[in-house]
């Protein structure tokens, strides 16, 4: 815990807590409520304690039947007084529960006991951003988790918890590392460029720019981009829901066609002030490491290597068989560099209430995570969230406020050890010598723990903050406003001390080098729209008509130094002798939209949805910014239908829904159609240098996202039994690609559209259950199941185009052109593959043509739950059936001065040898060299890397009411990743990038008391 | 239903005005210049580039600043003078993994090689660089003409500069001469002679659009002597001896810029007279990457070190040995590095730049192409002219075939790790399979690299490979 610094950047978070702590502890609240309770006179005063049957509920809205202004919640002990007439009946309805009408019938003493109403999910509103609508009369394509979910996985990311528990959402997660990547696929890849695939991202109706704030050279220990949701504490998450298909999406317009992933933060509840704290303490390891040789496998390899390269003396550079270091030493390195426990340590406290007009939520978190690395890393993360709601006395004015704001700090090493503790040699000699200095064991190695010195480190500070003003104009016309802000700064550096290198080669401080990277992200969006809700007779009319005003800007500056005066100062830039800005730059991003929805509903029965919206870009050139997308939606909730009432009595619900629109994509970067030169950041003779930015094109324009959907819903034995299955259609054309070009035309990429068309299609299932339904105990089953396929349709030229080693037309995007391995040949020992084209050689371009498909085929998650009494227990299955590459795509040939897998040791030795992998090199052997990065890529290198993983356990207990009378305690321990049933051969199969920390199992113990 | 909607209409009539008005208030305040974006602040457009001295300098002098950084002649790890010296004899590599000098020296590069294919990217680049210059030169109204020759001139110079070690390294290579990257993408390879013909016809352009003196201190930036020294050396690839020895002579002949200097301290320090073309370093205090890569203090070496063929060819009291190599002891083992650049770190001001043409090469270059010519007497001038400097005596050989072999023996002592001399050498004398055949993974077809992987899957047309990859 020493790292609870009051340090500036959190300071304001602490006033936050403490203006928390002082509103909870102001009598004016409750007052101004008891004030409210007494009148009117001639009235009785009633009281009670509402409860589940065991536990007494807080915050339950009382309310008397036909009387406004009545209402009022009941305390943290459940307890409710209101003033009433002996002839009132009282409605007590709380989210999760029945509603419950009780006369009052002349008793003084009211107790209420809710019935959990879990069958209650059809009547919930779900967020479909401009609008909400009711789960049974939606006609779009909407997944949602909400904080019951979240609460219970022990995760910083919220990306992490949503895996398995959503249909048609794909989340890999791309690192073990704190403060890691996440790689998110909603319904597959639409787009060739690998980095147009992300969702929209909005918070409380602010979008956030998905847009990597990392760079390369400051990032390495992280692989992919920085997922910006790093920055949204998930405990602050109430909803997050998914918008997938073109119904849900179209409003979006340019930015949907990748899905729209819309989170809602906490709100306050009307009621007694509460306040809860939760802490938690949870430990992670690596969940599966890779086997690999021993000294004795290793060196055994080694000594062949060489026999087999007619090397007859041990060079003098080969010191880990030439008798330089201990041939009997041994270190499991992976243990040793990679097998530690990361701490992870949190606690939240949060403050809620206030009145019906005016509601309040404010929380503060913070949470420190180590790393499974040697050396002290922590990755810091603290925040605070403030949530106001105000409405007019009349109700027709309405205003809420929703900021949060997000400090990280994050310390890890310069580079990942992941890869580095699979190739060191397992003779190779002890870290620290006998005075516990790093040992160099006379400069015959790099000891990894230099790599220690080295910094990777990063600080971001977040805030999102928006306002939504809602007048209402007249009866059903409603006017809203939400204006939103965020601001982002990242600091990152990466640091290469001289106190890295081998001390025997005399470096000082003016070999130390630090790259550095600052960012600040500033956007600011406004969307006035306009409502119109109308019914007459039998039908129903929502009208919305709006637009958006959006501007963004990002200033990077990105600086290289070396040759400091002290190490100390390696922070210091103006202490380095040389300074390089590498880039230096202001891009502006301004986005403009007017979007309109129109929903007919006809006898509760039909609905209609149009939707549509016109955008504008600056990220295009000249006449192409805008662009129109529009989309149409439908449901009949069939079971309405008087010939179904009547007839089919156990159907409980059922809905048939269908869309169709277009979704666009603009996430190609700013300015890309610009003719321009830069500064290149390197000077020579004093002048700065200018380079030629880009290849230009000035006439790409809007890709365009078709989706169709049609889905059944249906609802078995009054909705104890819900079903949903829908099928979808996505096809992309227009594609806007980085087109890859050879380096002879001086750059490696331009962007461009390609007469391109891909289609993703499937199926989506998702079943809930109530298996039992007792006062006392609850067992619910959720499950869901995506299948899905990925298929390029057309694409004109492909032939003579740069994708062709990349692409086969009838095939997915996320295939890769694989040479087919057929075995080693038993006299020269070395891998044989198929020559496809007959030419008596094996090329890349010409012999790849085995194709493997590296999405999932299918993915799903099961989950269970159980409720006894105070008891909750949950468990979800995660299970994800593809392919992936195996420990041969990284490994590199076997029998140099590198560690490989165990299974390595079946290796070809001499002529008529009938081994799995191939004759061992010290590189020199060449054609087996070739022949090995051929079998990388070849079929040989893939495998199943299916698996079913026991995603969550979380196991929670509310202490009763009667053993602590001042507050509430949940107790809950909780595990991640626990266990992981496959048959791949490498570390975990759950990776993007192969070679970096795989996903952690993490146990975590937390307290929960609300008082 | 339609009465229903009549019905409905007529009712909420004001409603529906104030949303019609609404939606067109949102039109006419959507004029659509809000997505209009002013060009970024740390851009230039292109033509803009080309309009002032100042900025098209820059565009011009950040090529040489590639060069020096990631160019094929750079003298970091990456560059040929280190890979080079690894894959002929002049070097042994201490470091292993694959994108390090280890496979250089095992003479077992794979076509996916990183360090290959970021050389010819690079290299490409810097073509492409050369060509906006180019363009933008040749386009502009404003600059000055003798602005333009000096920029034209070099933009040229750097382009068959490239061309040159790419023809050399890989074979047959493209030819690029615009910035159309849709011609660019499906080049194809050129005939190393065709290559040959137009790095000559630009290098003669350069000279004709090169000024006599250098237009900036310390002759970092190439005048016309530079690319009369670049055209000698490809003349004398080419086998044009007459040729090679008229532009060699050119350059000898201008002793008002280059003097012959017998102190073998000097050569390598930033004013040597015998300096033609050097890149200035990264910044004022540093020295060159050179220094940076070959020096090391203590044993076992970290990177590389001279070979014991290198150092065993040297004869006794060659100055060379003494003053450009330096050997490192642990007490049971030597190591030996090159010592030419004498500063490994930064120093106070600057004072050694890595050095791309120097006189000696001219002479030596003379020399053989005299030799080949009948000329034996002024052959052994220019021959004993580095030997004297050296503190050797006057070359025995009195036949030009032996002259030529002392000439090629003398490049070895004379160009050790600079930008390859040796390896090319080797190879346009016919003798790499003699002389490098005793190395373990050299086979015949590694007398040029492969052509980059990812090169050849972007670009259908660029095939075939070099054989043996």
């Amino acid at each position: 815990m020493k790292n609870y610094s009051f340090y500036k950047g959190r300071s304001a978070f602490w006033y936050l807590i403490i203006i928390g702590f002082t509103l909870s502890g102001t009598p004016a609240l409750a007052n101004k409520l008891l004030r409210q309770m007494q009148y009117p006179h001639q009235q009785n005063q009633i009281k009670g304690t509402v409860t589940d049957g065991t536990n007494p509920l807080p915050g339950v809205t009382i309310s008397i039947k036909g009387k406004r202004n009545s209402t009022v919640s009941s305390d943290f002990n459940g307890q409710y007084i209101l003033s009433a007439t002996a002839t009132d009946t009282l409605l007590v309805s709380f989210i999760g529960f029945k509603t419950a009408i009780v006369p009052i019938r002349g008793r003084k003493i009211v107790n209420v006991k809710l019935q959990e109403d879990i069958t209650s999910l059809q009547e919930v509103r779900v967020n479909a951003g401009y609008y909400t609508v009711k789960e049974s009369e939606r006609t779009g394509s909407i997944a949602k988790i909400s904080s019951k979910d979240i609460e219970k996985q022990p995760v910083t990311n919220i990306l992490a918890a949503m895996q398995g528990r959503m249909a048609g959402v794909s989340i890999t997660q791309e690192t073990g590392v704190p403060g890691g990547g996440f790689n998110i696929n909603i319904r597959g890849v639409n787009s060739l460029r690998t980095d147009g695939n992300a969702p929209l991202y909005i918070i409380d109706g602010v979008p956030y720019s998905s847009d990597p704030i990392s760079y390369r050279q400051t990032s390495t220990t992280i692989p992919g981009e920085s997922n910006p949701l790093n920055s949204i504490n998930p405990s602050d998450i109430e909803n997050l829901e998914i918008l997938k298909d073109a119904d849900a999406t179209a409003i979006y317009g340019s930015r949907g066609a990748n899905g729209v992933v819309l989170i809602t933060t906490k709100k306050g509840k009307a009621g007694v002030t509460s306040f809860t704290i939760n802490t938690s303490h949870a430990t992670g390891t690596v969940t599966r490491m890779l086997d690999m040789m021993n000294t004795q496998q290793y060196l055994k390899m080694r000594r062949q290597a060489f026999a087999n390269d007619g090397i007859t003396t041990y060079p003098s550079n080969a010191y880990d068989v030439n008798g330089t270091w201990d041939h009997n030493r041994y270190t499991d390195w992976q243990k040793e560099l990679t097998g530690g426990t990361a701490d992870i340590l949190s606690m939240q406290g949060t403050v809620s209430g206030g009145s019906e007009q005016t509601r309040f939520l404010l929380s503060g978190n913070y949470r420190t995570e180590s790393t499974v690395f040697p050396g002290d890393f922590l990755y810091k993360k603290g925040g605070a969230h403030l949530s106001l709601d105000h409405k007019s006395e009349s109700n027709k004015f309405r205003i809420s406020f929703s900021g949060g704001y997000t400090a990280q700090k994050n310390d890890l090493p310069w580079t990942d050890l992941t890869l580095l503790s699979r190739n060191l040699a397992p003779n190779a000699p002890a870290l620290n010598d006998a005075q516990g200095n790093l040992n160099w064991e006379n400069s015959t190695w790099q000891n990894p723990l230099s790599n220690l010195e080295g910094k990777n480190r990063s600080e971001t500070y977040d805030l999102v903050a928006s306002t939504l003003m809602t007048f209402q104009l007249a009866k059903g016309i409603e006017f809203k406003s939400s204006f939103g802000f965020t601001d982002l700064s990242s600091d990152a550096s990466r640091t290469a001390p001289s106190t890295m290198y081998n001390p025997a080669y005399n470096y000082g401080s003016e070999y130390s080098s630090i790259f550095k990277n600052t960012l600040g992200r500033q956007s600011w969006i406004v969307e006035p729209q306009l409502n119109w809700h109308s019914a007459f007779g039998r039908a129903e009319i929502d009208v919305l008509l709006g637009s958006t005003f959006q501007n963004q800007q990002t200033k990077t500056r990105i600086e290289e130094a070396s040759g400091f005066t002290s190490n100390s100062l390696i922070y210091d830039l103006t202490s380095a002798s040389y300074l390089s800005v590498e880039s230096d730059e202001m891009l502006v991003y301004k986005y403009q939209a007017f979007y309109g929805r129109f929903n007919y509903t006809f006898s509760n029965k039909y609905i209609l949805n149009l939707t549509g919206r016109r955008d504008g870009s600056s990220r295009f050139g000249p006449g192409k910014q805008f662009a129109n997308f529009g989309a149409i939606g439908a449901a009949w909730l069939f079971y309405r239908e008087k010939w179904i009432e009547n007839n089919v009595s156990f159907l409980s619900f059922g809905k048939l829904r269908g869309s169709y629109g277009t979704t666009g994509n603009d996430q190609i970067g700013d300015y890309q159609f610009l003719d321009t030169y830069s500064s290149s950041g390197y000077e020579y003779q004093g002048l700065h240098g200018l380079q030629p930015l880009r290849l230009y094109n000035p006439n790409f324009g809007w890709e365009t996202n078709k989706k169709l959907e049609a889905a059944f819903e249906l609802g078995f034995l009054k909705d104890r039994v819900m079903l949903t299955t829908a099928w979808y259609q996505n096809r992309s054309s227009n594609q806007l690609v980085g087109l890859p070009l050879p380096g002879t035309t001086g750059f490696t990429t331009i962007q461009s559209n390609l007469d391109a068309t891909v289609q993703n299609n499937g199926l989506e299932i998702t079943l809930r259950t109530i298996n039992i339904q007792k006062p006392n105990f609850n067992w619910t089953t959720s499950f869901n199941l995506s299948v899905a396929k990925n298929k390029l349709l057309s694409f004109p030229g492909l032939e003579g185009s740069p994708y062709k080693n990349d692409y086969v037309i009838g095939q997915p995007l996320t295939i890769r052109k694989l040479f087919h391995s057929t075995g080693i040949n038993p006299q020269t020992g070395i891998y044989e593959f198929a020559d496809i084209n007959g030419d008596g050689q094996i090329s890349y371009a010409d012999d790849r043509e085995t194709v493997r498909n590296f999405s999932p085929k299918y993915f799903g998650g099961l989950h269970n739950q159980f409720t006894y009494k105070g008891w909750q227990l949950d468990f979800l299955f995660q299970f994800v059936k593809q392919l992936n590459f195996n420990f041969a795509s990284t490994q590199g040939y076997a029998g140099t001065f590198r560690n490989q897998p165990a299974e390595i040791v079946n290796s070809w030795t001499q002529p008529g040898d009938n081994a799995q992998y191939q004759i061992y090199t010290t590189g020199v052997n060449q054609e087996a060299m070739q022949a090995s990065e051929y079998y990388a890529e070849s079929d040989a290198a893939v495998s199943d890397a299916s698996y079913i993983r026991l995603k969550n356990i979380s196991l929670s207990y509310d202490l009763p009411q009667e053993w602590l009378k001042i507050m509430h305690c949940k107790i809950s321990l909780q595990a991640q990743n626990i266990f992981t049933i496959t048959s791949y051969k490498g570390a975990d199969p759950e990776f993007r990038e192969a070679g970096f920390l795989p996903p952690l199992r993490i146990v975590s113990a937390g307290f929960q008391f609300t008082f | 239903m339609n009465q229903e909607i009549y019905i409905f209409v007529k009712r909420n009539k004001t409603m529906l005005f104030t949303a019609w008005l609404v939606a067109l208030c949102g039109i006419l305040f959507s004029c659509d210049s809000f997505v209009d974006t002013d060009q970024p602040n740390s851009q230039l457009t292109s033509s803009a580039v080309f309009e002032s001295k100042a900025t098209a300098e820059a565009a011009m002098t950040d090529i040489y600043a590639q060069i020096r950084e990631n160019g094929i002649i750079t003298g970091k790890l990456s560059g040929i003078g280190n890979l080079m010296g690894n894959y002929s004899d002049e070097l042994i590599a201490y470091e292993t993994g694959s994108y390090s000098s280890g496979p250089f020296y095992n003479n077992s590069i794979l076509a996916s090689n990183a360090l290959i294919s970021s050389m010819w990217n690079s290299a490409y680049n810097q073509i492409y660089a050369a060509n906006a210059v180019i363009n933008g030169v040749d386009n502009s109204i404003t600059l000055a003409v003798a602005d333009k020759s000096q920029l034209k001139g070099e933009a040229l110079f750097v382009r068959a500069l490239n061309h040159f070690y790419l023809v050399n390294i890989f074979g047959d290579v493209p030819y690029v001469t615009a910035t159309d990257y849709k011609a660019n993408s499906v080049a194809t390879r050129m005939k190393t002679i065709e290559v040959y013909n137009k790095v000559i016809a630009d290098l003669k352009v350069a000279i004709d659009l090169l000024p006599q003196d250098y237009v900036s201190a310390n002759r970092v930036r190439p005048n016309k002597a530079a690319a009369q020294a670049l055209l000698a050396r490809v003349y004398l690839y080419t086998g044009a001896w007459s040729e090679a020895s008229n532009m060699a002579s050119a350059v000898l002949n201008n002793e008002s810029l280059y003097v012959w200097d017998e102190n073998l301290d000097n050569v390598f320090l930033k004013e040597s007279t015998t300096t033609i073309w050097q890149l200035a370093p990264a910044y004022e205090g540093h020295n060159t990457e050179e220094g940076m890569v070959f020096i090391f203090s203590s044993g076992p070496p970290p990177t590389v070190a001279l070979t014991n063929a290198l150092m065993s060819s040297f004869t006794a009291g060659d100055l060379r040995k003494s003053h450009w190599t330096l050997a490192v002891t642990d007490g049971t083992d030597t190591w030996y590095h090159a010592f030419k650049y004498k500063e490994k770190t930064d120093t106070g001001t600057t004072t050694e730049y890595s050095i791309i043409f120097r006189l000696a090469e001219q002479y030596l270059i003379r020399a053989e192409a005299r030799a080949q010519q009948g000329d034996l007497i002024g052959a052994k001038e220019d021959l004993n002219k580095i030997r004297h400097t050296a503190g050797l005596t006057d070359i025995s050989a009195d036949n030009a075939s032996d002259i030529v072999d002392a000439i090629i023996k003398e490049r070895r002592l004379e160009f050790f790790t600079e930008h390859g001399q040796r390896f090319f050498d080797l190879k346009r004398t016919g003798k790499l399979d003699a002389v490098l055949g005793d190395k373990l993974g050299w086979n015949s077809n590694d007398s040029l690299w492969p052509l980059p992987q990812s090169e050849l899957q972007v670009n259908p047309y660029l095939k075939p490979q070099n054989p043996g990859y």
